[in-house]
């Protein structure tokens, strides 16, 4: 047992090192290259793309003073990821329970499942002019859509998850006497725990985009308002610097993700 | 004309000595068997034959020439079939001919009479999961040798299929080579089917896989008739067969006893 | 009998008969609508905000004969999908050969990998603003976004495909014989096919709904752009309709792509 493990470290970390090298390697020569056509050569026009320099500024006005777009960047992401953290919270709440209880009970799988087959081929960005219409413009209008990009993945995926925990799994709790509470609370919930788990990643990752979606089309705060500001204002450099910290947020969002499911799921490995 | 001398082999990992000082000749023509307790690098010597591995020292030669890689002249037939399962049962068996560039209507030709003689009529356009196990090794030794190849080489052919198909399969094998006889070297763990197939059986060590002994089967074969009977429990009952396949056991078994201790020294190493 | 056969699976005791089964999903049905019916014609919530399906239903079809914001309902959604073709098809052709290089060869991943995940969380929709910079409004720009939608997935499905073939195959081919493009062409590439074809699957429908989001921002044209001129001037009934399109487009492209995935699977013997 020993031996496997002090081997297997080493490798690992090599591993690590060599990708981040080769990273470095593709991402560094970008990097330069895109300052020499921008700023060196202008072969790119700045009206296109923007050069570092613009990105720069953009970064400094936005951070500073009543930044950009009503607020500065730290203002702007924390309205994102509030409604994001909400909606996605509300989503989860919702479709987790009533998909494990579809999954559990025949029953009602029967009754809910033509409903939500008519309504789930709508994308969710495809009810962002509805949810404008119901709530206006402010945050109500965004927490309803992401929860309705959110609920899906979370119901199906902890369905798929109750509907693949293996039966003799169940027939053995129930062998050992348990209670039809203990059966959910210490075989199924546990049992669809890494489905639930793909779920809430996808949920998270159609609720970011679909706020950010959402608050291009109207919204009065937010980043995705900064890139539509930004976008009529014809600011490249704003432009991209929005979009950067789009992948940023939502790179750290399913991160976190990542760490909370292995805290979960810890019998994974 | 498959001279073929191995030496020592070791594997890169922490130099463990998968096979040492490995010898042996197969006659054009002759069946050779390899037995052995399973992790004895019996695979490993077949690899190196099929051009798929390469000994550390020594060499490996079929005819007069160096294995430097797979080809065509040494067919492998492999213990979990490898059927291409996105081709039908005539698509497999006539790959190879294509590979060769053979034409259209010779390859049609070839591929029904390996079909007919492997008795697959009815299956030609069956793709393998539709296949039970023996059918699909059949189509596999079709394959094989349907390319017409000098050397046969078979891992463990049978080795994943239920004991009632394995007999069946091992009685067709031995009056295929009857028919169409080749040069083979076949590894199996199975004691009785090295012997009731092979012209001599290699009997080799645990690891390191040395070689412990060579037995003729073949003179025992023609002196006592077993090629008269029918059917391979009627061998099986012969005195000549018990005799040898116990042999075969102890030696198996003898140095399984004195490599135990050894085999954990190793381990904690 | 029921809680042990080989057949069960982790379901409550008791289970219903096909019958009981139907008639509940036909009830889940009608309730459905009858909610709908019932809370809009009940007057708690103004009809402007919510019609019932009957006007819903009768918007469709004066959609249909009438031209609203330019065009019928149908031109619109023909409009759609000749972006929908367009940037799909470009996300496959880009997109599936590169996942099986970057499965192949370490080197290509290398390289390739740390570019793609550097984009692959910004979300497809937050390319509109340069897209339309670049391309214009009219097809460049929605093409871009749906791209950057559909890429992700192919790229992903392909390279995981690539890198899930079990090299038995590979060298069973050798030693039949085969070259190197043959064993690319006839091993490796249809090996990887159930995955990518799962793969083009998630593609399609994050691209539909992802030129959804495009053309409620920068088009002219196309089912979204209806579906904000009917936001815009307060139009409930054409918006659900809109919506009822991109439903039924969406779903037919999922159908679809769900024939070919299990063609592919029955044939290749993967159970689905």
């Amino acid at each position: 047992m020993h031996d496997p493990k002090g081997a297997a470290a080493p490798a690992a970390s090599t591993g690590r090192l060599r990708r981040f090298r080769f990273a470095l390697a593709a991402i560094v020569p970008l990097l330069v290259l895109w300052y020499v056509l921008t700023s060196v050569t202008h072969t790119i026009s700045p009206g296109r793309f923007p050069s570092p320099n613009d990105v720069l500024q953009a970064a400094r006005q936005i951070s500073r003073g009543n930044g950009y777009a009503g607020g500065t960047l730290a203002a702007q992401v924390w309205q994102s990821s509030k409604l994001v953290l909400m909606g996605f919270a509300v989503a989860v709440g919702t479709g987790a329970p009533l998909g494990l209880l579809m999954g559990w009970s025949r029953r009602a799988e029967a009754l809910l499942n033509p409903a939500f087959l008519l309504v789930r081929p709508i994308p969710p960005l495809a009810w962002i002019p509805l949810a404008i219409l119901w709530f206006g413009l402010g945050d109500g209008a965004k927490i309803f859509v992401i929860w309705f990009a959110a609920f899906v993945p979370a119901l199906i995926n902890s369905y798929t998850g109750v509907r693949n925990i293996d039966p003799t799994l169940v027939a053995a709790a129930r062998v050992h006497g348990a209670s039809r509470l203990q059966l959910v609370t210490h075989v199924l919930i546990p049992g669809s725990m890494p489905m639930i788990f793909t779920g809430l990643r996808l949920s998270m990752q159609a609720s970011w985009t679909t706020l950010v979606a959402a608050e291009l089309v109207g919204a009065i705060f937010g980043l995705g308002h900064v890139l539509i500001v930004a976008s009529l204002d014809i600011y490249p450099g704003m432009i991209l610097y929005a979009m950067v910290w789009v992948g940023i947020m939502g790179a750290l969002m399913t991160k976190a993700l990542a760490l909370l499911e292995r805290r979960a799921i810890p019998w994974r490995g | 004309m498959f001279t073929n001398v191995k030496r020592s082999f070791r594997r890169r990992d922490q130099e463990v000595l998968a096979l040492d000082d490995v010898s042996f000749e197969v006659g054009e023509k002759e069946f050779v068997a390899i037995v052995g307790p399973s992790g004895c690098g019996k695979t490993t010597l077949l690899r190196m034959a099929a051009g798929l591995d390469f000994p550390t020292s020594g060499s490996v030669r079929v005819g007069d020439r160096e294995v430097s890689g797979p080809g065509p002249d040494r067919a492998v037939v492999f213990q979990q079939f490898a059927l291409f399962p996105w081709k039908t049962v005539e698509e497999n068996i006539a790959f190879g001919l294509r590979c060769r560039g053979i034409d259209a209507d010779a390859r049609s030709r070839i591929v029904a009479s390996y079909v007919e003689l492997m008795g697959l009529q009815g299956y030609e356009r069956a793709y393998p999961q539709q296949l039970s196990g023996g059918m699909q090794q059949r189509v596999a030794i079709a394959r094989s040798y349907a390319l017409d190849p000098d050397v046969l080489l078979m891992d463990e052919p049978f080795g994943a299929l239920d004991a009632q198909t394995r007999v069946v399969m091992q009685e067709e094998l031995i009056k295929l080579c009857r028919v169409n006889p080749r040069t083979a070297l076949f590894i199996t763990h199975s004691v009785e089917e090295a012997v009731y197939l092979a012209d001599r059986v290699v009997v080799l060590t645990r690891r390191p896989g040395r070689i412990r002994e060579i037995l003729d089967i073949a003179s025992v074969r023609r002196r006592e008739g077993w090629d008269t009977y029918e059917r391979i429990e009627e061998v099986m009952d012969l005195e000549s067969f018990v005799h040898l396949r116990t042999r075969i056991w102890r030696l198996l078994r003898e140095r399984q006893e004195d490599a135990a201790p050894a085999g954990i020294a190793v381990k904690s190493a | 009998m029921a809680g042990l056969g080989a057949g069960s699976s982790a379901r409550s005791k008791g289970a219903p008969s096909g019958r009981e089964l139907f008639a509940l999903s036909t009830l889940g049905l009608l309730a459905f609508f009858a909610v709908w019916y019932g809370v809009a014609s009940s007057g708690w919530v103004p009809s402007r905000f919510l019609p019932g399906p009957v006007v819903v239903a009768d918007t469709i079809a004066r959609l249909s004969d009438h031209a609203y914001a330019g065009y019928t309902i149908e031109a619109h959604t023909v409009a759609s999908l000749q972006r929908f073709g367009l940037g799909f098809g470009l996300a496959v052709a880009l997109g599936v050969p590169l996942g099986l290089l970057m499965g192949w060869y370490r080197g290509v991943d290398d390289v390739v990998a740390p570019l793609f995940e550097s984009v692959r969380f910004i979300a497809p929709i937050a390319w509109v603003p340069f897209a339309a910079l670049w391309f214009g409004t009219g097809i460049g720009g929605p093409i871009l976004i749906i791209f950057s939608g559909a890429f992700p997935p192919c790229v992903i499905n392909a390279y995981r495909g690539a890198r899930q073939v079990d090299t038995v195959f590979v060298e069973a081919a050798q030693t039949l014989g085969a070259g190197g493009l043959r064993i690319i062409t006839e091993v490796l590439v249809p090996a990887a096919l159930p995955s990518i074809v799962a793969g083009l699957r998630v593609s399609a429908g994050l691209g539909w709904q992802s030129l959804i989001g495009a053309e409620l921002i920068v088009v002219s044209s196309g089912v979204g752009y209806l579906m904000v001129q009917g936001q815009t001037s307060l139009q409930t009934p054409i918006v659900m309709s809109a919506m009822v399109a991109i439903g039924v487009v969406g779903f037919v492209i999922d159908v679809a792509l769900r024939a070919l995935e299990s063609v592919v699977q029955r044939s290749w013997g993967v159970e689905p």
